[in-house]
């Protein structure tokens, strides 16, 4: 169990490592989800919509695009660097290898997030300390569901040549749970409404960030296996 | 009321997309079939020379 | 040579001629011996495509659902096999669900598209097969393509509950359409219909696996001329 540990957290160690000195997954990611929110903001008539139903949508969409992005990008590192190949080489267990990649992506994103909710908070004029501990627990649920299934997704994919076309058209379709529901807890957290009100959703997003990883585990070995 | 129309169409949809998919399948077939055939040809022609 | 194949070709012609009879029942049901219902006349005969066309797709998608899983157990191309063509015709049933539905809709509800649940569900789970399919295009063909395509396999049949369910709470937000869903099935629903429906169900079930037969039989030669092919090199 101790050495499952370890083998989880070197590969995010590893991940950080790479990436405190590249910079260049984070820095990507970000622009990107600022851009995207931007061209929301220009195409998007903001006085004539209501910000509180509209704004989620278009923070949970810069969130999923810039998610892709950084799911692509960390698998094309390894890739590249023949990483990919050394990593399968070791002895590591391969859910171990999914655990360290999605966490890795996992805190990446939340970072992320997190850089972004204060530009959400002045652009949109939302009032985000109203109920931000349920805020912030929305949004981990949601970005776990991606990162769990994203990554099992871009791990396979990331064989591909068309990788960077095929993740989106794999993910988009299945992460739509999670799309819906944490657009819509987003939106009534919010509004101020407590997690009691909305259970369904929670219990949705869980159920789906449960599954996904429940699946991720059992077939990782099957997409590792070259 | 009754829109005939529609039904005219969903039904040429409906019939039409299944054979159009069985009118495919059997062309890949006949293909397929093909390529067997000459492929099984040369490799006797092969054997024997 | 002709006494080995005549077993399965046997079949498959019981089957066809099974299914074109199912199918000539079924039309008949629909046409001539359902009566035409009240409010919405004559387009509602479209029901009877609509929503056997619906089950089937989702029984295509969880044949590629079990194939998958099987296939990941056992590493047998038999399963990869039956998994990529249940997927294919699963998606051409989809699309019948998907052009049915808004050619009904718009004489009832006045729209093409209404975003309602099932219908939106609907058009989710094409897109996730449809990708499913791209998947088995963008990659050669192998041990890799058919591990790749089952973990598909198996994450898209799970997500059916949960699309169902975002879907229908999303939409309890958005008034519903003023006139009775014709999708409240079963509900006060005549013999003569829930009869015909289930005809029509027989009868696209049979030609399921007619479909079905016809596929699989064009990957197993495909896979014989791939490995006479390898034969041939080998033998140079």
């Amino acid at each position: 169990m101790r050495q499952y540990l370890n083998q989880v957290t070197a590969i995010i160690w590893k991940d950080f490592a790479v990436e405190l000195k590249t910079r260049e997954l984070f820095s990507t990611m970000f622009v990107f989800a600022v851009l995207v929110i931007l061209i929301f903001v220009f195409t998007v008539d903001l006085s004539i919509v209501n910000v509180n139903e509209v704004g989620p949508g278009i923070l949970w969409v810069a969130f999923l695009f810039s998610g892709t992005i950084g799911l692509n990008r960390s698998f094309m590192l390894e890739k590249e660097n023949g990483c990919l190949q050394g990593l399968m080489l070791t002895p590591i267990d391969r859910t171990a290898l999914y655990f360290g990649k999605m966490l890795s992506n996992l805190a990446f994103l939340l970072i992320m997030e997190a850089l972004l909710l204060p530009l959400f908070m002045v652009f949109f004029n939302v009032d985000l300390f109203r109920n931000l501990g349920s805020l912030l627990l929305v949004i981990l649920i949601g970005t776990v569901g991606f990162c769990a299934l994203g990554t099992l997704l871009s791990s396979l994919a990331g064989h591909l040549k068309t990788r960077d076309i095929m993740l989106p058209i794999l993910l988009y379709p299945l992460i739509v749970p999670i799309a819906i529901g944490a657009v819509r807890m987003t939106s009534k957290v919010l509004m101020g409404e407590p997690l009691s009100e909305m259970w369904n959703w929670v219990g949705l997003t869980l159920s789906f960030d449960i599954i996904y990883i429940g699946v991720s585990i059992m077939t990782i070995d099957h997409v590792l296996e070259e | 009321m009754d829109h005939l129309g529609f039904l005219f169409a969903a039904n040429v949809f409906v019939w039409g997309g299944i054979l159009l998919y069985i009118f495919t399948l059997k062309k890949r077939q006949q293909a397929l079939r093909k390529d067997l055939e000459l492929l099984k040809a040369s490799l006797n022609k092969d054997s024997e020379s | 040579m002709n006494e080995e194949t005549s077993a399965p070709e046997e079949s498959g012609h019981v089957l066809f001629w099974l299914t074109c009879a199912g199918l000539a029942t079924a039309l008949w049901a629909i046409f001539l011996f359902v009566p035409t219902e009240k409010t919405e006349g004559a387009v509602q005969r479209i029901m009877y495509f609509h929503i056997p066309s619906a089950w089937l797709a989702f029984f295509a998608f969880f044949i590629v659902f079990v194939s998958s899983i099987l296939f990941l157990w056992k590493k047998d191309r038999e399963w990869d096999i039956y998994a990529q063509s249940s997927a294919e015709i699963g998606v051409v049933f989809c699309s019948l669900v998907l052009i049915t539905g808004p050619i009904w809709a718009k004489p009832i509800w006045g729209a093409w598209w209404v975003w309602d649940a099932r219908l939106t569900s609907t058009l989710i789970l094409w897109l996730i097969y449809v990708a499913y399919l791209m998947l088995r295009g963008h990659v050669e063909s192998g041990s890799a393509r058919a591990r790749y395509a089952a973990v598909v396999g198996i994450a898209g049949f799970l997500d059916i509950p949960l699309i169902h369910f975002s879907v229908l709470w999303w939409r309890t937000f958005h008034p519903k359409p003023k006139i009775i869903s014709a999708e409240g099935l079963g509900t006060g629903m005549d013999t003569t219909m829930l009869v015909t429906l289930l005809l029509s169900l027989g009868a696209f079930t049979l030609l399921y696996f007619l479909l079905l037969g016809q596929r699989i039989e064009i990957e197993k030669t495909k896979d014989e001329i791939d490995h006479l092919k390898k034969e041939r090199l080998y033998s140079h």
